[in-house]
């Protein structure tokens, strides 16, 4: 369906965040992702990264890669452009419901994510403890900023970011995100984590809270793979038996566990 | 109020270390305290002790030819800095404190001495500094992938 794009900001360096208008109230869950579609050019699969609650804006955040993210970068606030979704599996926040959570973001990883945060934060009292890990490249390439330095202001939210390397003008801990998951306060047996970011940074993650005493099966990964219909008919995206388009984006760790470690899948 | 023995036992590098191991280091050990911005290691000295971190951050850093300062890691409370100068040893980056930082130093000659005393204590010390060394390395080799660009 054809949407206007309501407003168009630039977040960092070669990204930028849509806020669409959709002719219809839009209801969608965190982690699922849309079909975003450039007039002549191409369709590529782009995460919701706004608030589930909201019905009447549509918001994606968008890193310019290749020729349709080109294109889409080239639209401006009033331009038309194509929404096919929404698609694909959902964060457990029904699962998670009662115990603690745990975001862990990385570098882009945090737009997924961000709606299942939303949810959380809007449904409070549902959680344990909430903590939420983030990594990035450097100061200047932390997404969100403003919204994680509010999330980080509130007295029921545990926040910390990392950065890769930095200058002098952070005081925030420098290195990787992992670090920071082995100094977390998790209670192993009441936690689910939901991991968003780089696949190496899963994995590295994933390896570190195991070590923390998490089971596989309390840790939900979301993946992308390259894909075309959204539907799981044409098998772009198939990871061993299963399409990320369809049985994922996200995925309990304990699913995949054993494809993400076999190269080419 | 505790004495140094005791708080050394309590930093997460000497944690398990027998009683009779920490009695015999604690005399290799001082209780230092860093100003915000003093320095604990500058590239190309040789370094005479290591330190293990109670309180504050410490940036782990280079420069680059136009003066920019490049923090490369921050070592936190439990973390040790100086591994490699367990000998002797030049130090290869500027370790600054990031604000007040309290450590205890380990004067390398002591304790290089008392690990030669005793195998045990050796074998301890030794383990503890490749695991932190694996832990290390695992963290920069992650970081080399530049994950994010």
């Amino acid at each position: 369906m054809p949407m206007r794009i309501g407003r168009a900001g630039h977040d960092i360096d070669g990204v930028f965040t849509w806020a669409l208008e959709p002719p219809a109230p839009f209801a969608f869950e965190p982690g699922q992702f849309n079909m975003l579609y450039a007039h002549g050019v191409g369709e590529v699969p782009i995460s919701i990264s706004g608030d589930p609650n909201d019905f009447s804006t549509l918001h994606h955040t968008i890193r310019v890669v290749g020729n349709v993210t080109e294109a889409l970068a080239a639209l401006e606030a009033g331009d038309e452009v194509g929404v096919r979704g929404p698609f694909g599996s959902t964060w457990p926040l029904s699962e998670a419901s009662g115990q603690d959570v745990l975001f862990v973001a990385g570098g882009l990883g945090l737009a997924p994510l961000r709606p299942a945060i939303l949810s959380v934060l809007k449904r409070r009292s549902e959680f344990g403890q909430v903590t939420i890990i983030y990594g990035a490249r450097s100061p200047t390439d932390i997404l969100f900023r403003a919204e994680l330095e509010r999330w980080r202001g509130r007295f029921d939210v545990t926040l910390e970011a990392i950065v890769d390397h930095s200058g002098t003008d952070w005081y925030g801990p420098v290195g990787v995100v992992t670090r920071l998951v082995a100094e977390a306060e998790i209670d192993p047996e009441y936690c689910v984590a939901m991991l968003c970011g780089p696949e190496i940074m899963m994995r590295f993650t994933e390896r570190e809270l195991e070590q923390r005493g998490l089971e596989p099966s309390q840790i939900w990964v979301s993946l992308e793979r390259s894909m075309k219909c959204g539907v799981g008919l044409c098998g772009h995206c198939q990871l061993g038996g299963t399409f990320v388009c369809k049985d994922g984006p996200v995925y309990r760790y304990d699913q995949v566990a054993s494809k993400l470690l076999l190269r080419g899948l | 109020m505790e004495d140094l023995e005791s708080i050394l036992q309590k930093h997460s590098f000497l944690a398990d270390l027998k009683p009779e191991h920490v009695k015999l280091i604690v005399g290799c050990a001082k209780n230092l305290r860093f100003r915000p911005g003093e320095f604990l290691a500058r590239e190309g000295q040789k370094e005479a002790c290591m330190y293990l971190i109670r309180r504050g951050t410490v940036a782990v850093e280079t420069h680059a030819p136009n003066g920019e300062t490049i923090c490369i890691e921050t070592l936190m409370p439990g973390d040790v800095l100086g591994i490699s100068w367990v000998t002797p040893a030049t130090a290869h980056f500027d370790c600054r404190a990031r604000e007040t930082v309290i450590a205890f130093s380990l004067d390398h000659d002591c304790l290089d001495r008392k690990m030669k005393e005793d195998a045990e204590l050796g074998f301890a010390i030794t383990s503890r500094l490749l695991d932190n060394t694996y832990q290390r390395l695992s963290r920069l080799r992650l970081q080399q992938l530049d994950v994010y660009r």
